[in-house]
């Protein structure tokens, strides 16, 4: 608590840094290099994290005090104090978590364990698994759906995105989606669910009521091969109107009207473009490009890339505490 | 620009429409010349050894997910047999209700069942013959998930390219294997218009009457310089003394050194590492997996994947998606696989390894086709005739 404290101070004393909440801070998750990298609201590089290691994705609780960093080869949950920029706690997991999302009332984590082909569902308070629910091979990308009980997973060997019923800890439902499916997002009105499959080179759109795929999205921007798009990451602004995914090998992100599905703009970015994040005033969206270890900022008035910043080793997963 | 917004893919789950049997038979010789260790008085494993159907069932656990979402009961047949019984056993699974039938056998028994069940509806996966004469036999009921010769060796002349290394000195077993491997070798070296300083036979006796064949300093001197040695040798007994002894001081690659594979254990991008640890949880004692247990596990998957994905239910739909473009299947190899309409051919990437790590993936990069980067790897469609 002192130490907390002390750290605080110390950080209120340096100039360029805004008050504790709020703060503007870009962390990007380097897998091979181990650690986080900590930027200012200005991209200013303010501290590197040491966490366990190979830390892959990560997340903000509610309260956006804590960061939490899912760290594969070590089999751990990272806590990290967002005022201080310490590991203040670890949560173990089974074998290699990759991914991870928190239950509405942040009393539960859910993590893909792609050794064990299961979702692991731990108790945050009591530090244990409580629940396992088998998936297929490989499972990765883990969302919640606000204000309900369902859950969805993808196995990247199963093609597959599985519905679940995290209050009973059942699939309910498995969809048969694309190759290797990845990542997810939701739209705000809660009624898509997007999934990226990286290597059919497609987005999926679920309707999340029937679980009926609505439509396939296909991207190429110019100069590539059909092969050479293989979609990870992906965002939408708040007000559901945009949407960012980014093309992998294609070396782009692609921005689209979300409701139309229209192309708005293919933006070059760094290689293998990874996660992507935008800034809560939705005016800059930062790319990691896991193969040029950089972030790419992106102008979302313009739709141009401002610059690149180098990063560790291998980015994997950007958040910004705004 | 608009984004393709492709048309539906009629994917949807249509409900467990009552279990249906899928049946996949896997065959293997019981005493398989390829696999025979008896070279091996040192105790060294020279050639894989193991059985595919560990990578067969592997294959069909990761998919049970999907299969038992699709309704289907998936049956593994599996005989291991003389030479003799192949005709019968394969005959049997048939009738028996096979549909796809996942081969471990040498390119001579293929082309042979391949023709003997023609007139059946089974498809067959080649997952160990590299023989590219296979290839150019055009069964139209057969597909291979091993990589042919000239795929193997046109991923190591990508290296030789990507290195500078612009000459060879070939040596070469006495075996047909052999003899086909080198040929291959030396196509693809025109191909990109390198040199083949010398091609040599080597002799595994120690008849000092033949030394200029047995002696690894004689084989490998007496030549022009040349930047890497290439060598042909399926059994391995006598590459894996030819690497620091050659006359020059040059890298040997092809049965030993930098070998190109369709898998190695030690391979760590892709979901690779998954991958292999799954099948090491899954074999017998644990052992790791080899590229023939990845091309019986490629196999199997692509099968599992097309009933999973084929628009209709009939076996002329799921035979339809498995040959077309649309498979889209992922290896564990950052590419998305499908086989060619040519010569029913799976294109996949090639690593190229030593015995503890991966060098490289061919295609490397910069090595570019007019279509698909894969397609750089073997024979092209306008240079394939069938026979």
């Amino acid at each position: 608590m002192m130490r907390t404290l002390l750290a605080s101070l110390a950080l209120c004393l340096m100039p360029a840094i805004a008050p504790a909440l709020e703060t503007g801070r870009i962390f990007v998750s380097n897998e091979k290099s181990h650690d986080i990298h900590v930027f200012d609201s200005d991209f200013n590089l303010i501290k590197k994290i040491e966490t366990s290691r190979r830390p892959r994705d990560m997340k903000l609780n509610a309260a956006r005090t804590l960061l939490y960093v899912a760290c594969g080869d070590d089999d751990i949950i990272d806590v990290i104090d967002v005022e201080t920029l310490e590991v203040v706690d670890g949560i173990p997991t089974g074998p290699s978590p990759e991914v991870f999302d928190f239950s509405p009332d942040e009393k539960q984590i859910y993590v893909s364990n792609e050794e064990d082909s299961m979702l692991e569902v731990i108790d945050l308070d009591a530090r244990i698994t409580i629940h396992d629910v088998p998936t297929g091979a490989e499972p990765e990308g883990v969302i919640v759906v606000p204000d309900t009980n369902t859950l969805y997973v993808t196995s990247e060997v199963s093609d597959m995105v599985h519905v679940i019923d995290r209050v009973e800890g059942v699939v309910t439902n498995n969809i048969i989606v694309g190759t290797r499916p990845r990542r997810f997002v939701i739209t705000p009105d809660t009624d898509e669910l997007w999934v990226s499959a990286e290597l059919s080179s497609e987005i999926y759109i679920i309707d999340r009521t029937s679980e009926e795929i609505k439509e396939v999205l296909e991207f190429l921007p110019p100069g590539f091969r059909p092969e050479d798009v293989t979609p990870v990451g992906m965002t939408l602004t708040r007000d559901g109107k945009i949407g960012l995914i980014s093309l992998g090998r294609a070396n782009h992100v692609a921005i689209i009207d979300a409701h139309s599905k229209e192309l708005l703009e293919y933006v070059l970015v760094g290689r293998r473009a990874w996660s992507v994040a935008l800034s809560r005033d939705e005016k800059i969206a930062v790319v990691a490009n896991g193969l040029s270890d950089d972030i790419t900022l992106i102008d979302m008035e313009t739709y141009r890339p401002i610059r690149s910043i180098p990063v560790g080793r291998v980015p994997h997963t950007v958040v910004i505490d705004d | 620009m608009k984004p393709f917004l492709a048309a539906l893919f009629a994917l949807i789950l249509s409900g467990a429409a009552g279990a249906a049997d899928l049946r996949i038979g896997v065959l293997r010789l019981d005493v398989d010349p390829r696999y025979d260790a008896d070279m091996a008085y040192a105790r060294i494993e020279l050639r894989p050894t193991g059985d595919v159907e560990a990578a067969v069932r592997m294959a069909l656990s990761d998919m049970k997910i999907v299969t038992d979402a699709r309704g289907l009961d998936v049956v593994l047949s599996s005989a291991s047999v003389s030479r003799t019984e192949l005709d019968g056993a394969a005959q049997a699974m048939v009738a028996d209700g096979v549909t796809h039938l996942v081969l471990d056998l040498p390119a001579e028994d293929i082309d042979h069942l391949a023709a003997a069940l023609a007139d059946t509806p089974v498809t067959l996966l080649n997952t160990t013959a590299p023989d590219d004469w296979l290839r150019r036999k055009c069964h139209p009921n057969l597909l291979h998930t091993a990589s042919s010769d000239r795929m193997s060796v046109d991923a190591l002349i990508q290296h030789a390219v990507a290195n500078n290394w612009k000459s060879f000195l070939v040596l070469r077993g006495k075996t047909e294997r052999d003899a086909l491997r080198a040929d291959a070798f030396v196509e693809a070296v025109a191909r990109f218009r390198l040199r083949v300083v010398d091609d040599r036979t080597f002799d595994l006796s120690t008849n000092p009457a033949m030394r200029e064949q047995n002696n690894i300093s004689l084989l490998t001197g007496g030549t022009r310089d040349y930047d890497a040695v290439f060598i042909a040798d399926e059994v391995g007994e006598f590459a894996r003394y030819v690497p620091y002894q050659t006359a020059r001081s040059r890298p040997v690659v092809g049965a030993t050194g930098l070998v190109p594979l369709e898998w190695h254990w030690a391979f760590e991008r892709y979901g690779a590492p998954q991958v292999n640890s799954r099948f090491e949880s899954q074999s017998e004692g644990g052992r790791r997996m080899g590229w023939q247990d990845w091309s019986a596990w490629i196999a199997t998957r692509a099968v599992l994947t097309s009933h999973a994905k084929a628009r209709g239910d009939t076996l002329e739909d799921v035979n339809a998606f498995l040959r077309s473009e649309r498979l889209r299947l992922d290896g564990s190899k950052g590419a998305q696989m499908s086989f060619r309409p040519w010569n029913g051919q799976l294109r996949m990437p090639i690593l190229l390894a030593t015995h503890n790590a991966v060098i490289g993936v061919a295609p490397l990069d910069g090595f570019e086709h007019r279509v698909n980067s894969l397609d750089s790897l073997g024979y092209d469609e306008g240079e394939f005739a069938c026979d």
